[in-house]
C-alpha cells in the first residue's frame, strides 16, 4: 500500500513542479536564514570573547593585600579610653605570593586546567627623555604567557620569543611606544616604585586593540623583573590560569581557593560587566535563532497548507474510491519529507553560501579585518532538522484535518 | 436477513444546516435486491443525489440506519467505510472526478491497488480488459486529463468497475455523455446485473436511461413517490 501512495505523492510532486519548487524554496529560504544568522551571531561571539580574553585570564590567583584596618585603635582598645594615633602606616608582611612552585603542581593537577603563568607586575614609569608615563611592567614566562593570552599573534614587529633570549629587552604596546616616540630598538629607561631605574631595549611591539592595554603596558623576562624589585627567583606576583571551557570556571575555583592561601578568583566575579555582556549575547542570538525559527516555520507551514488545499479535490476523489485517512496523511507527509529533505539540504548549502559572501565583508575595526563568522556543524544540522521537523508538522496538520472529513462535503463544495 | 437483499435503507433523515436548516430527506426508506438496476430519479433539489451520497456511505451526517450486503454501516468510523467503498462499492460521478495528473490505466489501477488483493500484473490485466470493454484500450497510457469528456467518464467507469464491487452507484453517470456513449453505458450496466448479479442505483434525468432500467424510484421533496 505504502509503494500505492509514494507513487500518488510523487505524482503530486512531479505534476505541479512549479508549485513544488516554491514550496522547497520556502523551505531553503527559512533553513539558509537560520544557518547564516546563527553563524553570524556564533561569530560575533567568538571574537568578542576572543577580545576579552587576551588581556584577562580565566582564573587570577594574587595576593590580596592586608585586610581593612582603617579602624585599628578600635580592635584593640575597646571602651573610653583616650588614644591619639598620628600617621599610623601599614606594614605589609607578605608581599608577592610564595611557594610558588608548590601552587604551580597543585593547579597544574586539576583535569580542568590547560594552561598557567606566573607573573611579576610592576607599576613602573616608562620614560624617554622628559616623557613620564605610567603603566603597567609584566615580568613573563615567555612560553606559557603565550599559551595564555596568545600574545605572539597580536606582535606588530619584532618577535615574542626573543624576550625568552633578551634579558634587556622589552617588548611595548603600540600607543605606548607611540607616546613615548619610541621605535623597535630604541632604549627605555623604567622606573620603579622603590626608585630603581633601569635601561632596556625595545626588541617588540604589539597591538592587542584593547586601547587600555596597549597604551599602558609593557613585558620583560620574568628573571629581569626579578632583578628589577630585587627578588628571589621564586617571587612572583599573580598566576594567571586558563581552564578548558572559560564558562566553567566555578568548580576549579572551589576545588583549589580552600587550599591556597591567596586570592583565588574568577574571571566572572573580577569581570562582572564582562559576564553580563556575554550572557546578553547569548541571550540576543537565542532570542534572534528563535524568531527565525518562528517565521521560516510559519512560511513552510503556509506553503504546505497551501499545496495541500489545492489537492483537497483529489483527497476527495481518493476516499471516495476507498483511500482511508491515513493514506492521505502518508501520501502528504511523503511529499513534506521530500520538501523538507530537498530544502533542507540546499538550505544548508545556501546558508552557507551567504555566510561565506558575508564573511569576505570588510570590516577594519578592533583588530578585525572581515566581518566575522563561525562555522559549526551543529548549527548545520539543527537547521536541517528544524526544517524538516517543520515541514512535517506543516504537512501533518492540514492533511490530517483532510483525512478526516467526509468526502462528499469535498465533492459538493 | 434475506440474501437478495443488497442494499437497505431505514428512514434516512438528513439535514443542510447552510444557509439555513432545511430538511432534505424525510425518512426515507429502500430496498434494493441483488442485480436489480434501480434508476432514481426526481427534479433537482428533491434530495435524490444527497439520498445516493448516504448510500454511498460517503455521507456519514444522516439518522437511520443503512446496511449493505446485511452489514450495517451506520456508525461505523471513516476508515471502514472506506475500506467498505473500496471493496464493495463503485462510484461513478456526474464529472469524471480522474486524477488529471495520472495516466488512463493508473486512474482505473488505483482503487485495486488499494484493495491490495491481487497482484499488480492481475490488477493491470484486469484494467485493460475494463478499458477495452469500454472502448479506450488505445487509450490507456495517455493523461486523463488529454481525453474527451466522454473519455473521461468512461474511465471513471471503468475505473469503479475494477474491484467486481457487489453495488455500482452513479450520479447521472451519463449526464455528459452523447447519445450514443449513453448507449453504450446503458448496455454495460444491463451485462453487469445480468451475468455477475452486480447491483446497480443510478441518479439520472434521463427519461430513457430510466425507463429501461428494472424499477424508477422517483423522489419528490425529500420523500419517494
Amino acid at each position: 500500500m505504502l509503494a500505492t501512495n509514494l507513487k500518488i505523492a510523487k505524482v503530486h510532486l512531479t505534476s505541479k513542479i512549479k508549485q513544488s519548487i516554491v514550496a522547497v524554496l520556502g523551505v531553503t529560504f527559512g533553513i539558509s536564514m537560520y544557518v547564516f544568522m546563527n553563524s553570524f551571531m556564533t561569530g560575533v561571539n567568538d571574537i568578542q570573547t576572543e577580545l576579552a580574553f587576551t588581556s584577562i585570564s580565566h582564573i587570577h590567583i594574587y595576593n590580596d593585600g592586608p585586610p581593612d584596618n582603617t579602624n585599628l585603635v578600635k580592635k584593640v582598645y575597646k571602651g573610653n579610653v583616650a588614644i591619639n594615633i598620628r600617621n599610623a602606616r601599614v606594614i605589609q608582611y607578605t608581599e608577592g605570593i610564595k611557594n610558588t612552585g608548590e601552587i604551580l603542581a597543585l593547579v597544574r593537577k586539576q583535569p580542568e586546567v590547560i594552561g598557567i603563568t606566573p607573573q611579576v607586575n610592576i607599576n613602573v614609569f616608562f620614560r624617554n627623555g622628559s616623557n613620564k608615563i605610567n603603566g603597567t611592567l609584566s615580568g613573563v614566562d615567555v612560553d606559557n604567557e603565550n599559551r595564555i593570552f596568545n600574545i605572539a599573534s597580536y606582535m606588530t614587529s619584532g618577535s615574542w620569543n626573543g624576550l625568552q633570549y633578551r634579558h634587556d629587552g622589552v617588548i611595548l604596546g603600540l600607543d605606548l611606544a607611540h607616546q613615548l616616540s619610541l621605535n623597535i630598538n630604541d632604549n627605555l629607561n623604567l622606573l620603579t616604585p622603590d626608585g630603581v631605574s633601569k635601561n632596556y631595549k625595545i626588541i617588540g611591539i604589539f597591538q592587542t586593540n584593547v586601547k587600555n592595554v596597549d597604551k599602558s603596558k609593557a613585558y620583560i623576562n620574568i628573571s629581569s623583573a626579578r632583578q628589577l624589585m630585587d627578588k628571589n627567583q621564586d617571587y612572583v606576583t599573580d598566576l594567571q590560569v586558563n581552564v578548558r571551557d572559560f564558562e566553567i570556571t566555578e568548580p576549579v575555583v572551589a576545588r583549589i581557593a580552600p587550599v591556597i592561601p591567596y586570592k583565588v578568583e574568577s574571571w566572572q566575579t573580577s569581570n562582572q560587566q564582562l559576564e553580563a555582556g556575554s550572557k546578553l549575547r547569548n541571550i540576543i542570538a537565542q532570542a534572534v535563532s528563535l524568531t527565525i525559527l518562528l517565521v521560516a516555520g510559519f512560511g513552510i507551514y503556509n506553503i504546505m497548507n497551501m499545496t495541500i488545499n489545492e489537492k483537497i479535490r483529489e483527497i476527495a476523489i481518493l476516499k471516495a474510491m476507498g483511500f482511508s485517512g491515513r493514506d492521505v496523511t502518508q501520501i502528504f507527509l511523503a511529499q513534506a519529507i521530500v520538501i523538507g529533505v530537498i530544502g533542507g539540504l540546499i538550505g544548508m548549502v545556501l546558508g552557507f553560501v551567504i555566510a561565506d559572501v558575508v564573511n569576505h565583508i570588510p570590516f577594519k575595526l578592533g583588530g578585525l579585518n572581515y566581518l566575522p563568522m563561525a562555522y559549526r556543524v551543529k548549527d548545520y544540522l539543527l537547521a536541517f532538522i528544524f526544517g524538516l521537523i517543520t515541514t512535517l508538522v506543516a504537512g501533518y496538520l492540514p492533511a490530517r484535518k483532510a483525512s478526516k472529513i467526509d468526502p462528499v462535503d469535498i465533492i459538493r463544495g | 436477513m434475506n440474501n437478495d437483499i443488497a442494499l437497505k435503507a431505514d428512514h434516512i433523515v438528513k439535514y443542510f444546516y447552510e444557509p439555513q436548516q432545511f430538511q432534505v430527506l424525510k425518512e426515507v426508506s429502500i430496498e434494493v435486491k441483488k442485480g436489480e438496476f434501480v434508476s432514481l430519479t426526481g427534479k433537482s433539489g428533491s434530495g435524490k443525489s444527497t439520498l445516493l451520497y448516504i448510500l454511498s456511505t460517503m455521507d456519514t451526517s444522516y439518522e437511520g440506519s443503512l446496511s449493505i450486503n446485511g452489514g450495517i454501516l451506520t456508525g461505523k468510523s471513516q476508515n471502514e467505510l472506506a475500506a467498505f467503498r473500496n471493496e464493495h462499492i463503485g462510484f461513478v460521478f456526474q464529472f469524471h472526478y480522474l486524477l488529471t495528473d495520472f495516466s488512463v490505466i493508473d486512474n482505473v489501477m488505483l482503487p485495486a491497488l488499494k484493495l491490495n488483493k491481487k497482484s499488480k500484473a492481475e490488477i493491470e490485466e484486469k484494467a485493460y480488459q475494463n478499458l477495452k470493454m469500454l472502448g479506450l484500450e488505445d487509450q490507456a497510457l495517455k493523461l486523463a486529463s488529454k481525453l474527451s469528456g466522454g473519455q473521461q467518464q468512461r474511465v471513471a467507469i471503468a475505473r469503479a468497475l475494477i474491484n467486481d464491487p457487489s453495488v455500482i452507484m452513479g450520479d447521472e453517470p451519463t449526464g455528459n455523455l452523447d447519445s450514443k456513449n449513453t448507449d453504450i453505458v446503458f448496455d454495460i450496466f444491463r451485462e453487469l446485473t445480468l451475468t455477475r448479479h452486480q447491483t446497480i442505483i443510478t441518479v439520472t434525468h434521463d427519461d430513457d436511461f430510466a425507463g429501461k432500467s428494472d424499477r424508477i424510484i422517483q423522489m419528490s421533496d425529500g420523500l419517494i413517490i
